[in-house]
This record gives C-alpha cells, structure tokens and sequence, in this order.
C-alpha cells in the first residue's frame, strides 16, 4: 500500500483533523477584508494550508523528527460550537441539490453494462461524493467528546480605524462572547492568543499603524504582536491570474474579482504571517503542551502501581454517576487530558504517542460506560492504526467497534433511561407513565440522532479505509449499514455503496443496480427527483437484456413518470415505451402503464412520431407484399396461388418457352440493368400488403390510421443519365442508342406537399382484443411512374402516439411472395419500378358453383372487361383442369340448357368435334378476330363439368396483349383461381360378361348407388359411344324402378345387352340428369337413328329426345375423360370400362371349332381342329402361356363355374360397390352357362391334346392371335375340352402413356368348358 | 414504499416462513420466481433474488479450497438483510435455486433437505418434453409440487 497519508481517506484526515485556530476581529477588519469580497477568515484561509513546511518537532520523546505538511483550520468563535442540526440538514440538502443539477445536465447513459466499466474508475465515481462526505464530517466538528476540534490558539484582530485599539483587544476575548466550549468547562480556557493588527493602506499612512503596534507589544508582549498591511492596490484592478480564493469561496460569482486590492506583497506578508504564526507559535505551543501533559500522565496513569491504583478507583466511583452519556469529563480531568494529549500528538503527526494514549483512554470510558466518548476514541485509534499503516485488523476492528458503540450508546441511553423510568415510578399511575415515555422517547430521539450523525461520520471513515485497501465489499456493506432515518443521506450512502460494487474486483452488477435502485428510491423521498432519475438511469445497463422483466418495467416506469414531473415528456415518453409491451404484467399493471404513457403524450401536446413502438406487435415475418406487373391476378384468391403453378400453366401460352426472363431480356436494351431484377408494377394498380398485428397485452387497445409509409421518387437512372451520361452507362453503351424510356420526372420525396396526388394510401382502423391477432391488408396506388419503395407502417395508437415500423428491420424474415427466385437484396424487395398506367383486364365467370355434385354439367359464362382506354387482343386462356372447364363455342352463348345437348335430326355428327384437339392441350385460342375494347366487356360461354368429387382447385389463366401503350410490358396475363367442392352423387358400375359360346353379344350389368345424402335424381339415359355398338334394356325400367327416380341412398341394377364386336374399347355413357333441371326441357323429335345406341331409363312415356352424347360439349368432356383414364374409377357419367368379351381380365379368348363330329371309330384316332382366339385388351404387352393337360385327375382345381369370373389378380374397370356384393353370385350364375355338374363329373372320357402341350406367344396391345389346338378322342362322348391354363402376364409399354398400368401384372385362368360331341358314324359309311 | 424496509429494518416480523423461491438459469435469466407472502412484494423479491446472484457468482469463482466442497451443490446463505435470509443452492447444469425466508434461524439441514425436494421438483419439470429449456418453467404440476414443499419446510426435521 502507498503512503496511508496520500490516501483518500490520508488526506482527508490531514485536513480536517488539525489544530483550530479562533479568529476574533471588530468591525473595521471585517470591512477592509470586504472590499476584496472576502471575510477575514476566506482571506486568511488560502495561507494556512502549508505542504511544504519542514519544521522540526520534539514531543514527548527526545528524538525530534521533521514535520511536512501541516495545516490551520480558522473559525470565528461564533462558529466555534456544535452547528445546529437543521441548518446543517439544509446545507447538506443544498449541496445535494446543487449537485443533482449539475450532473443532471452532463449525464450521458452508458448503454452497456461493458461500456460501464470499460471507463477509468476515477470517471466512473462523480467527484461529489468526496465533497458531501466533507460536509456530512464537518456537522459533527466541535463535539465535546473529542479534543481536536477545540481550538489551539485564539487569533485577535483589530484593524488600525479601530479606536484604541489596545483595549479593544481586550474587549474582543471578552468571556461572554466565547464559544460554550470554553465557558462550559469542556476545555481550558487558557489558550494561547495571537494578536494582530490589520492596517488597511487605503485608510492612511503606514505611521499611524507602526505606532499602534509599539503600544500593543507593550500591552500583551513583544512576540504575540504583529502587524498585517493590506489593500495596497489603489485601484483595484488587480487580477489574480491563480485565485487562491476560488476553493474556499463557492458561492463566489464567476465576475467577482477576488482580491482586487490586495498586490503580490500583501499577498507575501498575509502568507509570511500565516506561516509565522504556525511555525513560531502554534507549534511549539503544542510541542510544550504534549510534553506537559505527558508528563503528567506518566506521572498518575502509567506505572504499575497507578494501574492498578486508577482501576480501584474507577470502581469505586461505578455506582455514583448515571447519565446517559455517562460521567461528565471537565477539561482538568485526568481522562479530558489524556485525550487532548492524544489529538494534539495526532494533529503533530507523532501517531505512536496518540495511539498509546488513546488505548490509555478507551479502558478508562469503557469501565466508566462513556459510550460516546469510548466510541470517540476508539474512532481515533482506528484512524492512527491506518494512518500507522499497521495492524489493518486493528484498525477495522476499531472502526466497527466505534462503528457499533455509537449506535449502542444510543441504544444504552435508552436502556438506562427505561430503567431509571422502572425504578421511580412503577407506584405511580399510567398516565404519568406515558408522559414519562414521551419525554423518554424525545431524549432517546435526539440522542438517538446525534450517536447516529457519529456512527455515519465513522462509517464514512471506515467504508474510506476500506475503499483505500480494496474491499469494496465490506465498504459497500458499510455504506449500507450508515443508512439511518435521514432518507436523503441514505439515499447518497446507498449511492456510495452502490458504486462500492460496482469498482469491486469482479464488478457485483446485480447489487449495483439494486443499489441504485434502492437510492434512487430514497431520493424520490426527498424530493430529489434529478437524483433518483440519474440513479434509475444508471440501473438501466444492468437489467438490459435480461429477463427479470419485473425489474425493468419497474425501472423504466418510474423514470418515464419522474422525468414527466419534471415536465421533460419527451424523454419521458421513451421510458415508457419500454414498459408498454410488457407482457407478463397483471392487467391492472398493463392498463396503469398504458394510461400513464397516454397521459404523458398528450401533455407533450404533439402527436409523437415512435419508431420503435411496441403495442401492437408487428410480426414482420409475415409481410407478405402482393403485386401485378404483367400477371395479374382476378381475385385475392388467386394471388395467394403458388407461383411455381402459375408458371407451369402459363408455360407454353406466353410468348417464349425460356418462360420466365425472357420478356426482360427481350427488353434489357430498354430498361436500365440496375432494374432488371427489381420488381415493376403499374402506375395506378394497387400493391397490396398483408401485415400481422398482435396485441400482446390483456387489455384492448384500438388502433388507428394504420397505412403503408412509402416513397416515390422519380427514375435516379433518368436524373443520373441527364447528369452525367457516359459515365453512368459505361458498361451499357449499347443501351444508349436505343435511349431510355421517358418517364414524367417527379422528384418526390415524405415531405413533399403533393405526395397525396402521386399516391393513394389506404387507411385501416381496427381494435385489438387482449392477445388478439389480426392481418389486415394495406394498399398503396402510385399514380405516376417512377420508383416506388414501401418504407415501413405507421399506425396510431388510441389516436395518441404514432408508432412506425420500418421494414428494412429485419430482412432475413421476410418474405415477397411474388419475388422472383433469383436471391437479391431485401430491399430491392420493396422497390418497384413504377411504369405507364396499362390496360387490365378483369375476369369473373358467372355462376360458378361453390358446391356442386359429381357429374354435374352446366354451361357458364366468362366475363372479361377491360376498363382501359386500350384495346387489347390475342386472347388465349388456359385452365388448369379441362376434365372441368372448357371453353365452348361464342355462338352457345345464348344456346338454350339442356335443350342444345337433345339429338337433332339435322346434326352431323362428325363434325362436332372441332375443340378436341385444342382442349386436349388445355390451351384455348379465342378466334383472331376477338379483341376486348376499351371500356367494354367480352363474354364468352364455358362448358363445366364436375367430373370428379372431391375439393377441386381450377386455375385459369388468360392472356392478352395490348400493343403501342408500353415498350415494357407488351402482355399480360390474368389469373383467376377457383375453389369447388364436388360432391359425390351416383355410383355407377358396370360389369359385363359374354354371352356363352357368343363371342359378340354380352350381358352388361349396370348397378347406380345414389351417394348423396338428401338429393334425387332421375336416370335418364344410358348410351354407348361408337356407332357400331346396339344396346337393349332386357327389361323395362318401369319394372325395375317404378318410382322412376332414385332417391338418396338407394341403388338400382339393371341388364343390358350388347351386339356387335369390334375389338376396341367399350366407352358406356350414362347420362343423368337432375329432375329439377330436366323437367324444364321439352322436345318431341325423336331418335331415329339406325342403330339403338341409347336406351332410355326415364319414364317410357317421355317422348323427350335423347341427349347427344356425339354433340359438342358431351362428346369433349368424353375425350378428356379418355385421356385422363386411369386416373380415377369413381367417374360417375363417363365410366370408362375396359373389358373383353369374356372376362374382366386383359386377356380373353374363345376356343371355335366344331362342335359335333361324327366319327368312324374303325380308325381308333379321332382328330380335332380347334381354334383359340386370344385377344390382349389391354395397352400391355401381354405374353400368353397355354399349358394343356392331358389327365383331368393333373387338374386338381374344382373346375368350379365361378372361375371364370372370379377375378384374377387384377381386375380393371370393375368399381367395387359394396351394396351389391351380395347380389353378385347371383349375377355371375345368372351370366354364366348353367353347366350340370353331374355332366361335366360323369363324361369325362379320356381325350389327350395332341400337338404342343405347351405354347407361348407374345401379344402386342390390343391384338388378337389364334393359336391351332388339336385333340385326339378316342371314343365317341360328350367332352368337355377345359383341361388347360392360360397364364399371362403383362408387361407395360414404356412409352409412358399408361402411367396408371404401370405395374406389371399377371394371372391364370382356367380353361372354361367347351363341349364337343363326338358320335360314332359307322352307319353312314 | 416496498424498499423502505429492507433499509429501514422496519420490524416487520411475519409468521417465520418462505417468502419465495426462485429458479435461476445459467445465464441468470429467472426462470421461475414464486412468493409465498400476501403482500404484493413481488418487486422486492425479484431485487433480492437478483441481487443474491452476484453472491452466488462469487461463491461460485472462489471456492472453498478444501475437497469435498468442490461437489457440493448447497451453496448456504447467501445473503442476510435485515429481515430475511438468503440462500442459494447450485446444479451441475449451473441453474440456481434460491430460497428467501423470513426464519432468521434455520437449520441449515433443513435447507439442504428442501433444495434436495426442490431439485427433484425441477428436474421432473425440465423432464417433460414439452419443456422448452432456457425458458420459464410455466408447468402447473411443478408449481403445485413447490408449494407443497414450501409447506413442509422445517415440519420433517421436526418429527
């Protein structure tokens, strides 16, 4: 450790502990001093403080040793007396407050609790500190309990204007006018007196004074006399570059010339006498003082013998003296004198004489219970075991000894009191007793203030000696523990403490803001609200950032309210705003905060423009921004529509097949580069942006005026170009031939005043629940071009506060759901380049129904409008789902529903199906000469068709070019998106089966479930695609469905027959028919054509014509069905049915040949021919394996009738219908060839298959190949020729074609009976 | 004003019992704070459970040299003001426990048993795979299981 004197708390004591010097003056001294604007004593002052004095100084050894730095402490004998408490109070509260001005003002918050301490310490603790703790010391000087407070030497002043001046002298140290110290007996009375004439030049000639003198030196002796020279300056103009003044005047103006009378040899006399009388008089005085008084020490108290001597005496003497401050000490007394020996060795800086004598002394109070004075002294020994620089537990254990004695003094005062009050007076009533306890309580009060004042004064001390060895904790903890009843002084000690943990090694933050916390509180007490606001705002680094939200909000909440009493509402305002959003607050809590912030603003009388305000949340990552540059959109539906989907619809319509840049490349000569991957948009369309607000709170609030902050400037490419042309476009030279697009230049920026005519923002008002969560859609229209960038939000908060939120916050998050693919800045996100206001078309279709049931079919209208002042042409359209949506004929427009689908006789036939190909490719050209002008509407009809069930999405796209209005936009495209949900309506299945031994004539079952819930539909009509097929009802409807219409949940089965055999696909139709809508329909031509491919399943009485299933839109969405096949078997109207004409199975065959043979048996060999036919049916290539056995016992298979219709491993165009799983072993033995078992079991004579027993062949998809089969009989009978297997298995063609058969499959089937009559013939021959 | 107390030493004696217990995290973020008081103190508790971080920070940079400490999870008290008493108690996964009571003796036993209970309170609650760690402990069952332990807090070593 350094040097204990150079110490804070070394220096500290070297200055306030040292010998006080009484000053005495008339009038007339007063006056001349005056004229300088000083008092004697701020005149004198500067000059008592010597640093550098080096005096010899021999105290009660005989070893001298050499004494540096020494100092006078001057006070008026006025002032020579405890001050009074309320003054002192308010002196202390008066610095206080002058200092919470002060560093209110030049208070800067560290941000960061690193920042905090990454300062120099001496920064970091405020300087005030020091001087407050002066101030505090000095309240307790001239205490009668210590010695070095009372004054030394007695200076006497008269001026030379004074009237005899000698007996003025003796007037001044007139007894009357002495401190109570003196008179009191508390100290000797006898001092040392110096006396001194003051000559004040300006009041005459330096004779008069020198006289004056020798008459004095007669009086009270020639040493004790001197003679002081001052205010030599005439003029006053001196100026003291260095004022020696300015420290101990502080209330001192900055004009007021300190010392303007007094030239340099004053100021040399002043300082020569100040040292005079320190060096040549005070000191030895107090050298010849110690020595007598350790004499006279040695001679009474040390030694044995006095010990022991002094012990029995101070027991002897217990018993006599009871007061609470225990024996009353007179300046004689043996113990007042140890004591002044003691502090007059201090103040010489002998600390080893001053120790010994103190300890002398602290056993004597002790035993004689004079807690304060014991409390004193053992202050005192702490402070020289320091200042020893020896021994630090000794010198702690002092300091808290002295530390607790003062507060116990207080408490054994109190004690005592109460027990003297318990011995006299417990005969007397209660109410004597209670006025005893006042007055008890009074007396314990005041004493219980003054030990306290002495127990801060050590505490001071003892946290300095601390802070000097580096326990800043154990400071802190004393700081803590001075905290008394006076709140202000609390509130500073905390301060003190709270900066303790602060510079502790490692920093304590948590109790430092606690601390700062708690003194700030202490402060808002006293009224001291710049302090408490310094402390709170100290605080805030330490809870930033962490979660002890409770803490903060506190905090923060109580700054906002305090800088609003001091009507600073703006920074108030910032305060609050951190507690706004505080989450986790009570609801009474929230609605206070938000009810003060509101307050606080409307006080500040503005509308308060908050970037960062927190109520209501903005989730940013939900910013969705929606725009149309040449893809617009028809509704909000279809903006929210994929990208990628679009694009894939609009593939093959737009002009290029490199789809998606290629209209920028086109134009990359026209639009600057920098633009090329910004986002376009068209002057007068709306951007639309979808914002989420959240109310975190449980409270409402209501949200005002919430729109879209943008800016819209012109082209800084235009400006940049008329600047400076070539450099910009250096690496575009070729650009520049082509020049640039003109654009209406307007340079616009917020404050411009006709921001409102360029752009039209929308407003949105809206409330929030507590934790309510909205998304609220703001637009923004800019009405000229140029380039427009979506800044933030700004909203308005109960119609008070204004919040903002800028976008560019957090762009990670973001999310721009038409922006391209391409990675580029957010913020070129939000920048669009505002072009030519185009023509846009609008798109709706009428009628279109949310809710429909399958098989539903319609005729719809497109409408298109252009409200434009250009035309636009070369339409083309494109619908994602052509088995729904096609487009129909402009003539069907007004054609009449159903009626245009009838049978006509006039029709042909063939020439209906002229869309085919265009709807196959899902892209539908309006007619060239087709063009939507301006302001007018174009509508065009479309065929719908709800082909499957489910919840269908429809997108439609639909193109359109305009020409000569921009160079950058030559199409658009519009883009409506649909949602339908289709619900199931009838079950329609079918299973057909060949006709025994007729290959071309089939037995067609046709069972229809109604699926609906509550709907009921009448059948119609059934009818079978192809010419070449004739279909039969076996028997009447009316037989079957007598009710004619089928009702939810009931089903129907029906039998049907079928001529004629081409090898092709089977398409069976069904027209159906809702009864509402058919009943409407009355035609009475009727069906004439040649072959009967329809039946009708409705009432036989209807003459209603057929419905042409040939014709236009039938016969279209027939196609799509086709070509979409496989993709679904719940197709209600259209089932498509694959089917051969035996089986279900892909594979089919008819074994042909003879079915009688007459045979001569003479030749033991009967040879038959036979034929099979094996047809593939399907779009596999099948290979076919042909196994014959000869032994029926080989064949252990029952040869079972159903195995023909049982189904192999696969089965296609067979929908299962569960309802009718039980009638369908009925069906299958009705359709089945009635074999007699008995029959087949009896004749079974030997027959063998000659030829290969084993064949195999490979079939081409749809193909038909006969094989030659033999067998040999061997006697004439009835023979069933089905001992064989044909195994199959498909294997698909890889053209991709049939993607729903692309499993490989395979399967066995038995031979089915073929029954051949042999007979013998040998008659015939 | 809620602070005046703690300075003040104002002679408040309530019925001798926990006033609070705390969950902190390793990066002394509070994860759960719970006062047992009915007074609306729950500022004053927030201060002293934060401020005995510093306390357990220190413990925790300086320990004792002597070997068996070196495991210890029991931190004893931290931190006696005027009125209550402070102790802390540290997991392997330096999450912290703090217990504040107005019992101004306690056997320290019976504090080491309670941080022991609460220990395994804490542990099931984090269990719970819905628990997001590093965030409050917001589990009704844990609450419910605290105050029980709250409840027979120096009942056991009785018996």
């Amino acid at each position: 450790m350094a040097d204990p004197a150079s110490t804070p708390l070394g220096k500290m004591l070297l200055e306030e502990i040292t010998p006080v010097v009484m000053v005495l003056c008339t009038p007339y001294v007063e006056e001349s001093c005056l004229k300088n604007g000083l008092s004697l004593i701020q005149l004198l002052s500067p000059f008592c403080d010597f640093t550098n004095i080096d005096v010899p100084v021999r105290t009660a050894s005989d070893q001298p040793y050499r004494l540096r730095k020494f100092k006078l402490r001057l006070f008026y004998s006025s002032d020579i007396r405890q001050p009074n408490l309320e003054v002192a109070k308010e002196r202390l509260k008066k610095v206080i407050t002058h200092v919470g001005e002060k560093n209110f003002v030049e208070s800067s918050d560290p941000s960061q609790v690193n920042n905090l301490l990454s300062r120099p310490e001496s920064e970091m603790l405020p300087s005030w500190f020091q001087f407050f703790n002066k101030e505090l010391v000095r309240t307790l000087s001239f205490s009668d309990h210590e010695a070095f407070d009372h004054p030394v030497a007695c200076l006497l002043v008269v001026s030379s204007k004074d009237d005899e001046p000698v007996n003025r002298f003796v007037d001044l140290f007139n007894t009357n006018k002495l401190p109570s110290l003196l008179n009191d007996g508390a100290m000797d009375p006898k001092i040392m007196k110096h006396y001194l004439l003051l000559h004040d030049n300006q009041d005459g000639p330096f004779n008069k004074a020198t006289k004056l003198l020798a008459d004095m030196r007669n009086a009270f002796g020639q040493n004790d006399c001197q003679i002081i020279c001052f205010n030599s300056s005439q003029d006053g103009k001196i100026h003291h570059q260095d004022n020696p003044w300015a420290s101990f005047k502080s209330d001192a103006l900055p004009t007021e010339n300190l010392g303007c009378f007094l030239n340099l040899d004053d100021l040399n006399e002043i300082k020569d006498f100040m040292q005079e009388l320190s060096s040549k008089h005070i000191i030895p005085y107090m050298e010849q003082k110690i020595r007598v008084l350790n004499q006279q020490v040695s001679a009474t108290r040390k030694g044995f013998r006095n010990q022991i001597k002094n012990l029995w005496w101070r027991k002897g003497k217990e018993d006599t003296i009871d007061t609470p401050n225990g024996p009353v000490y007179t300046f004689n007394s043996i113990e007042s004198q140890i004591r002044i020996l003691g502090d007059y060795a201090f103040m010489l800086g002998d600390y080893e004489l001053a120790l010994s004598n103190y300890r002398l002394i602290s056993t004597d109070y002790k035993l004689d219970k004079a807690w304060k004075r014991y409390a004193g002294v053992q202050e005192m020994m702490g402070l020289t075991y320091f200042l020893l620089d020896q021994s630090r537990k000794d010198a702690e254990y002092c300091m808290e000894n002295a530390f607790n004695t003062y507060l116990n003094s207080v408490a054994a005062g109190i004690e005592e009191v109460i027990m003297r009050i318990h011995r006299t007076n417990l005969a007397k009533s209660s109410a004597c007793d209670l006025l005893w306890m006042g007055i008890v309580a009074c007396n314990s009060l005041k004493l219980g203030s003054a030990g306290r004042r002495n127990a801060t004064r050590c505490g001071i001390w003892w946290a300095e000696m601390l802070k000097t060895r580096d326990q800043l904790k154990e400071a802190a903890t004393v700081y803590f523990r001075i905290c008394g009843e006076d709140t202000l002084h609390s509130a500073v000690m905390l301060e003190q403490a709270s900066f303790c943990y602060l510079l502790s090694k490692p920093p304590m933050l948590h109790k430092y803001g606690f601390h700062l916390v708690l003194s700030g509180d202490h402060y808002k007490k006293c009224d001291q609200i710049k302090h408490a606001i310094r402390t709170y705002r100290s605080a805030i680094p330490v809870y930033k950032g962490t979660t002890w939200s409770l803490i903060k909000d506190h905090v923060h909440f109580h700054i906002g309210q305090w800088y609003a009493l001091l009507g600073m509402y703006d920074v108030a305002v910032t305060h609050m705003l951190e507690v706004l959003a505080s989450t986790h607050q009570s609801k009474t809590t929230q609605e206070l905060f938000l009810r003060d912030f509101l307050q606080i603003v409307q006080k500040t009388g503005k509308t308060f423009e908050v970037l960062k305000l927190q109520l209501p949340v903005i989730n940013i990552s939900s910013l969705k921004v929606i725009f149309e540059d040449q893809r617009t959109n028809a509704s909000a539906a279809a903006a929210s529509v994929k990208e990628s989907l679009w694009r894939s619809l609009e593939e093959d319509m737009i002009p290029s097949s490199t789809a998606r840049f290629n209209w920028l490349e086109l134009q990359s000569k026209i639009i600057p580069r920098k633009y090329k991957e910004s986002n376009i948009c068209v002057a007068g369309e709306a951007l639309k942006v979808d914002i989420e607000f959240k109310n975190p709170l449980q409270i409402p609030i209501s949200v005002s005026s919430v729109s879209l902050m943008c800016e819209l400037s012109a082209n800084p490419e235009e400006d940049a170009n008329s600047l400076n042309n070539e450099v910009q476009n250096n690496e575009d030279r070729t650009s520049t031939s082509y020049g640039y697009v003109f654009f209406y230049s307007c340079v616009l920026h917020d404050d411009c005043r006709d921001i409102n005519s360029c752009l039209i923002l929308s407003e949105v008002d809206f409330s929030l629940e507590g934790g309510e969560t909205t998304v609220v859609q703001l637009t923004v229209t800019p009405r000229i071009e140029g380039i427009l960038k979506i800044v933030g939000v700004k909203w308005k908060l109960s119609s008070a506060v204004v919040g903002l939120c800028n976008f560019e916050f957090n762009p990670v998050n973001k999310r721009v759901v038409r922006g391209r693919r391409k990675q580029h800045s957010p913020s070129s996100d939000l920048k669009f380049l505002v072009i030519k206001s185009l023509p846009r078309l609008e798109g709706f279709i009428h009628s279109l129904p949310e809710k429909t049931y399958a098989g539903d079919l319609r005729p719809l209208v497109l409408e298109l409008s252009n409200q434009s002042k250009f035309p636009v042409k070369n339409l083309k359209m494109k619908i994602s789902n052509p088995r729904f949506l096609y487009a129909g004929n402009q003539k069907e427009l007004n054609a009449d529903f159903p009626a245009c689908l009838k049978k006509k006789m006039n029709v042909e036939k063939s020439g209906s199906h002229a869309n085919v190909n265009k709807t196959l490719q899902n892209l539908f050209h309006f007619p060239e000469d087709i063009s939507v002008q301006e302001e007018t509407s174009l509508s065009w009809p479309l065929w719908f068709h709800a082909a499957v069930r489910g919840n269908i999405p429809l997108y439609i796209t639909i193109y359109y070019e305009m020409e000569g209005v921009s160079s950058i936009m030559k199409y658009r495209t519009l883009r409506m998106h649909y949602n339908l949900q289709v619900l199931p309506s009838l079950d329609v299945s079918f299973q057909l089966s060949t006709r025994p031994s007729r290959s071309q004539e089939f037995l067609l079952r046709m069972d229809v479930v109604n699926k609906t819930s509550s709907e009921c539909f009448q059948v119609h009509q059934l009818s079978s695609v192809g010419q070449q097929w004739e279909i039969s009802l076996l028997q009447p409807v009316d037989s079957i469905l007598p009710s004619q219409s089928l009702f939810a949940g009931q089903s129907l089965s029906c039998f049907f027959m079928l001529k004629h055999s081409p090898v092709d696909l089977i398409i069976l139709k069904i027209s159906l028919q809702d009864r509402r809508r058919s009943s409407t329909s009355e035609d009475s031509i009727p069906s004439l054509s040649h072959i009967q491919s329809d039946v009708r399943l409705g009432p036989q009485d209807n003459s209603e014509a057929f419905f042409d299933v040939s014709s236009s839109p039938l016969a279209d969405f027939h196609d799509c069905e086709r070509s979409s096949q496989g993709m679904s078997s719940q197709v209600v109207i259209f089932l498509p049915l694959r089917s051969s004409p035996s089986s279900m199975s892909p594979i089919s065959w008819l074994v042909d040949g003879p079915r009688t043979i007459q045979h001569n048996f003479s030749a033991p060999l009967c040879e038959v021919n036979l034929k099979m036919t094996i047809t593939n049916s399907s779009d596999a290539i099948a290979s076919v394996h042909i196994n014959t056995f000869d032994s029926p016992s080989s064949n252990n298979q029952p040869i079972d009738d159903a195995t023909t219709s049982q189904p192999p491993e696969h089965q296609s165009g067979w929908s299962e219908i569960p309802i009718v799983n039980d009638t369908k072993i009925i069906t299958t033995e009705a359709l089945t060839t009635r074999v007699p078992k008995s029959l087949s079991l009896e004749s079974v004579p030997h027959y063998i298959w000659s030829g290969t027993s084993s064949t195999k062949l490979v079939l081409q998809p749809r193909s038909t190949a006969e094989i030659p089969l033999q067998i040999c009989v061997f006697t004439p009978g009835i023979y069933d020729l089905s001992n064989y297997v044909l195994n199959w298995i498909l294997t698909p063609v890889d053209d991709g074609e049939n993607q729903g058969e692309a499993n490989k499959s395979s399967g066995v089937c038995q031979g089915y009976p073929y029954y051949l009559s042999v007979l013998e013939s040998n008659f015939k021959d | 004003m809620f602070l005046s107390e703690i300075t003040a030493g104002a002679k408040i004696r309530e019925e001798e019992m926990i006033v609070c217990v705390a969950v902190v995290g390793h990066q002394n973020n509070p994860l759960y704070i719970q006062s047992f008081t009915d007074a609306d103190d729950a500022l004053k508790l927030h201060h002293i459970v934060h401020c005995s971080l510093d306390v357990v920070d220190e413990r925790v940079n300086n320990p004792k040299k002597s070997g068996p400490t070196l495991n210890e999870t029991f931190l004893g008290l931290l931190y006696p003001t005027e009125n209550y008493k402070v102790y802390g108690y540290l997991t392997n996964t330096k999450v912290k426990f703090i217990l504040v009571t107005t019992d101004l003796d306690v056997r320290d036993g019976d504090v080491r048993n309670f941080f022991r209970r609460f220990h395994a309170a804490y542990v099931d609650a984090v269990s719970n795979p819905f628990h997001v760690p590093g965030k409050k402990i917001t589990s009704r069952t844990f609450a419910d299981r605290v105050s029980t332990i709250v409840q027979s807090f120096g009942l056991s070593s009785a018996v």
